[in-house]
């Protein structure tokens, strides 16, 4: 982001910041808006909620959790990822194509090859200084233009089904696999993040970058892993959307980009970096999923849709956005 | 003239002398035409871009904007799905829909203080969405003579819309050169805080000059349901994208306050010769993005060099 960091010296010397109602409210807004959706929808169409349809929606969510849970760690850093859906659709494509030769190995080789491509552009933000948008931006269009050329800009049948199966299992005959899936994703990251340093130097980058440098915390090395954890996410997008088409196509995911950002800004991440974490990001998918199955339910037409993400995306950030930060907004 | 001024205009002639050499049908008149008409559409969209770059804003509503007014002027003027015929006041009206929505990215950002790239993108998504709403599932295909006739009619061997892009280049250059506007615009990327402490309330021309942009954007949009014959969602589809590489290409900084809409021009000329002569020389056209996507990373990396020591935090 090109928004100037300016640094105020602190008002009081020991600031244990109590929350304010505001902050309280943003706190639980993605649990909120998950209930409050919930109720509604059970109020407009009391078939609504049936096991059926919720486990439908939690495997339509599956890969919006895990793009998104990805993207935020990026986001807590202070940067932005406008790559992931491009690079989740170039990861059906390697996956297709890549299904024939290596069998069962393919997953593990599409993740570790977009989490490579993520580590490079993490490394063109860190050592050209380049604002992060901008190398995201450029990733997206470079992502696109490859995954069209090597399919030849079709879509590519995946004959092998056998190797996606087990994402389309149902755990204990309810849960979807590919959520259980997102959710070990989930655990994991947080897991790690939580019970190592990295989570408080992630904090301290997206705080307060220049701060995070002058305590030696490793806010180069801290941020290239954010991306590759973030392109690592999209590879296995890219599979469960693979398990879901039974094909790979140059533009698949191409549409995930605002609901995934819209599902991390919904979750209260705020995108000014620092505050935030990745189980707000898969509340915030799961609010973003509801209300795209549920528009149709209460009679809206779906072309609302888009509007009602671009509204829930600027609504969402002027909540959670820390104005402590930023005194020029550009 | 630094080199910063004059490096994209060589760099363009240097290309222009490479794929002349290599290609037989690149050093054709007819291709010239081409490629000036190729890129009209860029042009008008890059003028708009410009300003709100020079302010060291960024602007990702270009596809919705676009594609919002592109579906507005072809149900406004003579078509196949409604009795309107409004002609030039259609494109009036599609011009002021999409200044509109400009200035809903310019509200936004001063009001709610949302940093402009997350409101542009999310008025991006609500035109592409007003966009889908006035399409409703037929496609709205324009018979007014006088728009369908902008992309066929040649004076001097060049289209009329290449001429409106021409008149465009010129009109933002004048407002860059001779209005307040255009002067605040750099001041506000140069030093913002400045500007502000010597008295000037910055909002207003900041919410002015994404309404321009959106106005610009707008006549992109109708451009391309001229050059269609149809009114199409996705007409601005890539336009943000190749708009913000052309003005960057051409030395507007991202970070506000240099270069200008001439220096874009030459941008969108740089990037529309490449894209040319790569198809002539035998280079798919699928790569036309990575190769943009190439050269703005590039371009933004050259920029950044002189000051690398100084600038050690990015976002």
């Amino acid at each position: 982001m090109s928004t100037p960091v300016v640094t105020k010296p602190a008002p009081d010397a020991a600031t244990v910041a109590r929350p304010t109602v505001g902050q309280r409210l943003t706190a639980f807004m993605p649990v909120i808006a998950l209930v409050v959706l919930l109720a509604a929808l059970t109020v407009a169409d009391p078939s609504f909620l049936t096991q059926s349809s919720l486990t439908a929606v939690v495997r339509t969510a599956a890969p919006l959790v895990v793009l998104a849970a990805g993207a935020t760690l990026v986001v807590l850093c202070g940067g932005i990822d406008l790559s992931i859906a491009a690079l989740c659709s170039l990861g059906t494509v390697l996956f297709a194509m890549w299904l024939p030769d290596l069998g069962g190995l393919t997953l593990l080789a599409v993740v570790a090859a977009t989490g490579a491509i993520g580590a490079l552009q993490g490394l063109a933000h860190v050592f050209l200084r380049i604002p992060s948008f901008i190398v995201t931006l450029g990733g997206m269009s470079i992502f696109g233009a490859v995954a069209l050329v090597i399919s030849d800009a079709g879509p590519i049948r995946v004959v092998d089904r056998e190797a996606t199966h087990w994402l389309t299992l149902y755990l204990a005959g309810v849960l979807p696999m590919a959520f259980v899936v997102a959710l070990l994703v989930v655990a994991v990251v947080w897991t790690v993040q939580r019970f190592t340093p990295l989570d408080s130097w992630i904090r301290a980058t997206g705080y307060s970058e220049s701060a995070a440098r002058l305590a030696s915390a490793p806010v180069d090395r801290v941020k290239v892993a954010a991306f590759t954890v973030s392109g690592a996410c999209a590879g296995l997008a890219a599979v469960m959307l693979v398990s879901r088409n039974f094909s790979g196509s140059p533009t698949m995911a191409d549409n995930l980009l605002l609901p995934a950002v819209a599902a991390i800004v919904v979750g209260g991440t705020a995108i000014t970096g620092g505050h935030g974490s990745l189980w707000r990001s898969l509340a915030g998918a799961l609010v973003v999923t509801l209300l795209r199955v549920g528009l149709p339910i209460v009679g809206v037409p779906s072309a609302y849709e888009q509007i009602l993400y671009g509204a829930i995306i600027v609504a969402a950030v002027a909540l959670t956005l820390d104005r402590s930060k930023l005194l020029i907004i550009k | 003239m630094s080199f910063r001024d004059t490096g994209p205009l060589i760099a363009l002639v240097v290309i222009v002398g490479i794929f002349a050499a290599l290609s037989p049908g690149f050093r054709t008149l007819s291709n010239a035409q081409n490629i000036m008409d190729a890129a009209a559409v860029l042009a008008v969209v890059t003028c708009g871009v410009t300003f709100v770059l020079m302010m060291g804003s960024i602007d990702l509503s270009t596809p919705g904007i676009m594609g919002a007014s592109a579906i507005t002027v072809a149900l406004l003027v003579a078509n196949n799905r409604n009795d309107n015929e409004l002609g030039l006041l259609g494109v009036a009206l599609a011009i002021l829909v999409a200044a509109g929505l400009g200035c809903l990215s310019g509200l936004a950002l001063v009001l709610l203080k949302v940093p402009s790239f997350m409101t542009t993108l999310g008025v991006s998504a609500v035109g592409l969405g007003v966009a889908t709403l006035l399409f409703a599932g037929v496609q709205p295909n324009i018979s007014d003579g006088t728009l369908s006739g902008w992309a066929v009619d040649r004076f001097l061997g060049l289209s009329t819309l290449t001429w409106i892009a021409v008149a465009c280049v010129l009109v933002g250059w004048m407002v860059q050169r001779y209005t307040r506007l255009g002067r605040y615009a750099f001041a506000i990327g140069g030093a913002e805080e400045v500007l502000a402490l010597s008295g000037v309330n910055v909002k207003p021309y900041k919410v002015a000059v994404f309404t321009m942009a959106g106005a610009f954007y707008g006549l992109g949009g109708v451009m391309v349901t001229s050059q269609l014959g149809a009114g199409l969602v996705q007409a601005g589809r890539g336009y943000d994208f190749s708009a913000i590489t052309a003005a960057v290409v051409g030395g507007t900084l991202l970070a506000g306050g240099r270069g200008g809409v001439l220096h874009s021009t030459v941008g969108v000329l740089l990037v529309t010769v490449l894209t040319n002569g790569l198809v002539l020389v035998g280079v798919s056209p699928y790569w036309q993005g990575g190769v943009q996507g190439l050269i703005v990373v590039a371009a933004v990396a050259a920029a950044v060099i002189p000051q690398r020591r100084r600038n050690q935090v990015t976002k």
